[in-house]
């Protein structure tokens, strides 16, 4: 017999923030495959990351990058696991175990972005 | 002409498990599925099981999956069909009763959430509540439905999720969200506007290619979502 579950947590707000990173990471994808795969003087050496790493609009836009990306994905992926009908205790652990992968590998991608050195003669990278 | 019509059997009083049964019948082309279905009870199998009241798509009793695909066995005819062997089952995801009836149980009880009845608060007027061309443009094609149950049991969504209300159910909640007579919107919106709600439809489309009155559902539904959405600001 069907029974209605209602739920204080409507799904709204993650539909709305699920489209609005994706439009963004539409534009930020972009920009990272035409930098790093497609113009051929952009250079994948320790030498051209620290060099771009020195302006920090680039880290700015990176950390957005990784954490728009985190956000996208896992909610992404609970939303494939919420189209199935999964006891209380599964929806528990699968959600517990998705935030935690998803603090866990941004604060991961934040540690590696933020421990990139400033070097103070940017000339000799150059 | 000479159809055969494979047909899912399945009794839960005598049968195991449901079977096929091949019928061979001779019909005219203009036959509609429904008089062979007809055909076969009368002159074959008076234990053939499947429901039909109108038989001129009104009522919405005989939605079943023809060739794969769900319609109302009123609505197709024999020469709508390249291949004389038409394969017949009852609509999927419900449980069936017998033959090709299934148990719409869930199916109304979804419908009866999202409170599928004009709830307006004002005062009635003298003679009747009246609505201009224009409102009622915005629930034309919602109206129409005739809750056969076609596009409901043809969402994935709700295949892989028996809470999903599914798209007859919302596309109700739309019929009076949108309807300028109403003032329960709200009411109705926070029944969709959960994670078993609208949130499950990810525009497949499939209610869409099945609804026999031809009703855009999943546009239906993203009216619904953008409503949603415009209460979080
Ligand atoms: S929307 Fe179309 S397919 Fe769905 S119940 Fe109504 S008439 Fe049938
Ligand atoms: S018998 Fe009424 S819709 Fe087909």
């Amino acid at each position: 017999m069907y029974k209605y579950q209602s739920s204080k947590n409507s799904g709204a707000k993650s539909w709305i923030l699920q489209r609005i990173t994706g439009l963004a990471l539409v534009v930020l994808m972009l920009g990272h495959y035409i930098l790093m795969h497609y113009s051929p003087d952009s250079g994948h050496t320790y030498e051209a990351v620290l060099t771009r790493m020195q302006f920090s609009w680039y880290r700015i836009i990176d950390l957005l990058f990784v954490t728009l990306a985190m956000y996208h994905g896992l909610n992404g992926l609970w939303g494939i696991f919420r189209d199935y009908k999964l006891a209380p205790w599964l929806r528990i652990s699968i959600i517990s175990v998705l935030v935690i992968l998803g603090v866990a590998f941004t604060a991961w991608a934040y540690n590696i972005i933020f421990s990139i050195p400033y070097v103070h003669n940017i000339a000799l990278l150059l | 002409m000479k159809v055969t019509l494979s047909i899912l059997r399945f009794d839960p009083e005598k049968d195991e498990k449901p079977y096929r049964k091949d019928y061979e019948i001779d019909v005219d082309p203009s036959f509609r599925i429904l008089d062979c279905l007809d055909k076969v009870k009368w002159d074959i199998d008076g234990g053939l099981a499947y429901r039909r009241s109108c038989s001129h798509g009104i009522c919405g009793s005989d939605a079943m999956m023809i060739n794969g695909k769900n319609m109302l066995a009123c609505q197709v005819l024999v020469h709508d069909f390249k291949n004389k062997y038409i394969k017949i089952d009852p609509i999927p995801s419900l449980p069936i009763i017998k033959d090709l009836i299934v148990d719409m149980e869930s199916f109304f009880a979804k419908y009866d959430v999202v409170k599928p009845y004009l709830i307006a608060k004002s005062q009635p007027p003298a003679k009747e509540r009246y609505q201009s061309i224009e409102d009622r443009a915005v629930i034309d094609e919602a109206v129409n439905c005739i809750l056969c149950g076609a596009c409901s049991a043809s969402c994935p969504s709700l295949w892989t999720n028996d809470s999903y209300l599914g798209p007859a159910a919302m596309l109700k909640a739309y019929r009076f969200v949108f309807d300028s007579r109403d003032d329960a919107a709200n009411e109705r919106l926070d029944v969709v506007d959960s994670p078993d709600g609208l949130w499950r439809c990810h525009t497949i489309f499939n209610c869409v290619e099945v609804c026999p009155k031809e009703i855009n559902i999943t546009w239906h539904l993203s009216q619904l979502k953008k409503k949603c959405a415009m209460r979080e600001f």
